[in-house]
């Protein structure tokens, strides 16, 4: 770790301690997003037939783009998910994970407020519900996290055991 | 200025010198990881959406080579009087517990109202919940239902009810085709047809077309009920004989 002119040893050494548990709180983060976003990817890629129609369901993108989104959203939520676990160019794969959080918590916000009754598909859990309000607070729960996560992510990047670390990545001056 | 003072300002400036170029360096190397990750991904994603569109091209032309017979072409399946001033629409699951639940609170009264000519049912059977099976039970009940239909109408309504009082449990195994087969022929479907269309999924790209159709028709749960085209807010018994009291006036 270098450090430009510190002013005094004790402030070194506080700062040191609040880096490493910033580090820590980031191999957290990844973690938590990576496992998250691979394990709900995988649900989703099982049964693409089923995400084509949550895709569709919340009335949101026209019916032309729809099949091909719904094949690629769980590809690109894998891809992403796998980068995290890895620590692999965390801090852009962390903007993807944020950006699509926020449309998927945009997305169930949407189709609450228009009253849709939809088998929310976005974290891959299925089946009829009478009462959607329970899937709609999960999901809203989930995907908030998401963000927070993201958001540390992308201002905190360095974390423990990443590929970025190993392959001498990173180039923030303030971690 | 003392020549201490001086050369540690120069070994500063060194050292500042070292670590900006070992930054440099670090986000060069960074951009080209980006770049490289991004293609491979983009690569990914790319030919797979390709070939999974493809695939569902020709799943759909095989549906059009494949249609059950006696089956209307929005994927109905008729029963009643052509005459009846009502026409109620259902959206059903074979492997759908809340359908199960809609049967047992509204079949009777429904059979009811079609003998008396006053109804005719458009059932719409998907098959949207082949995650609940471990043998894609929702899509291989859906075809037998298509089988039983294309060879013998008649024993549609039969099949359907015995469909529904065997429901198999979610998360199971499903009905085995045999035993799929022995309820068709129970319910007066002709052996020699049926067999052959259940265990070989004669119609299952014409289930995944009914079922796409239902999606894309702004249906996402079942039931869905509809009486002479108006969406139904709730299955329960009242409402429903309201709605269809109220269109046969």
């Amino acid at each position: 770790m270098s450090l430009v002119s510190p002013p005094s040893s004790g402030t070194t050494f506080s700062r040191t301690l609040s880096l490493s548990r910033a580090r820590a709180l980031s191999t957290a983060a990844r973690w938590l997003i990576g496992g998250v976003y691979t394990v709900f990817g995988l649900a989703k890629l099982a049964d693409i037939d089923t995400t084509i129609r949550s895709v569709r369901a919340y009335q949101l993108l026209p019916e032309s783009i729809v099949p091909s989104v719904g094949t690629a959203l769980p590809v690109v939520e894998i891809a992403v998910g796998v980068l995290l676990l890895l620590g692999l160019v965390t801090r852009p794969a962390a903007v993807v994970t944020g950006l699509l959080s926020l449309a998927f918590f945009i997305g169930v916000s949407l189709a609450w407020a228009r009253g849709l009754s939809i088998e929310c598909g976005c974290f891959g859990n299925g089946g009829y519900t009478s009462n959607p309000v329970p899937g709609y607070l999960r999901e809203l729960a989930i995907n908030t996290a998401m963000i927070l996560a993201s958001l540390w992510l992308i201002r905190r990047p360095m974390s423990w055991i990443s590929l970025d670390g190993a392959l001498r990545l990173h180039h923030h001056p303030e971690a | 200025m003392t020549n201490a003072r001086t050369a540690k300002n120069t070994r500063d400036k060194a050292a500042e010198l070292r670590a900006e170029v070992a930054r440099r360096e670090a986000r060069r190397r960074s951009m080209i990881a980006l770049a490289a990750v991004a293609a491979v991904i983009a690569v990914i994603v790319g030919s797979f959406v390709l070939v999974q569109n493809t695939k569902r091209d020709t799943l759909t032309s095989t549906a059009a080579s494949a249609l059950p017979a006696n089956v209307g072409d929005d994927g109905s399946i008729v029963v009643g009087k052509a005459s009846a001033p009502v026409t109620l629409t259902v959206y059903e699951d074979f492997q759908c517990p809340a359908c199960l639940s809609f049967e047992q609170a509204n079949g009777q009264q429904i059979k009811t109202w079609v003998d008396a000519g006053t109804v005719k049912v458009s059932y719409r059977p998907i098959a949207f919940l082949d995650r609940a099976s471990t043998t894609r039970y929702s899509t291989r009940s859906l075809n037998a239902a298509a089988a039983v239909v294309a060879s013998a109408p008649d024993a549609f309504p039969a099949f359907h009810d015995a469909l529904f009082a065997s429901q198999p449990a979610e998360g199971g195994a499903g009905l085995p085709d045999q035993q799929l087969i022995d309820l068709a022929v129970e319910a007066g479907a002709p052996k020699d047809k049926v067999t052959p269309a259940i265990e070989g999924l004669t119609y299952e790209a014409w289930t995944a077309k009914v079922t796409d159709q239902a999606s894309k028709d702004g249906v996402n749960q079942t039931p869905t009920l509809l009486v002479n085209g108006t969406k139904l807010d709730s299955f329960a018994p009242d409402t429903v004989k309201q709605a269809v009291e109220a269109a046969a006036k």
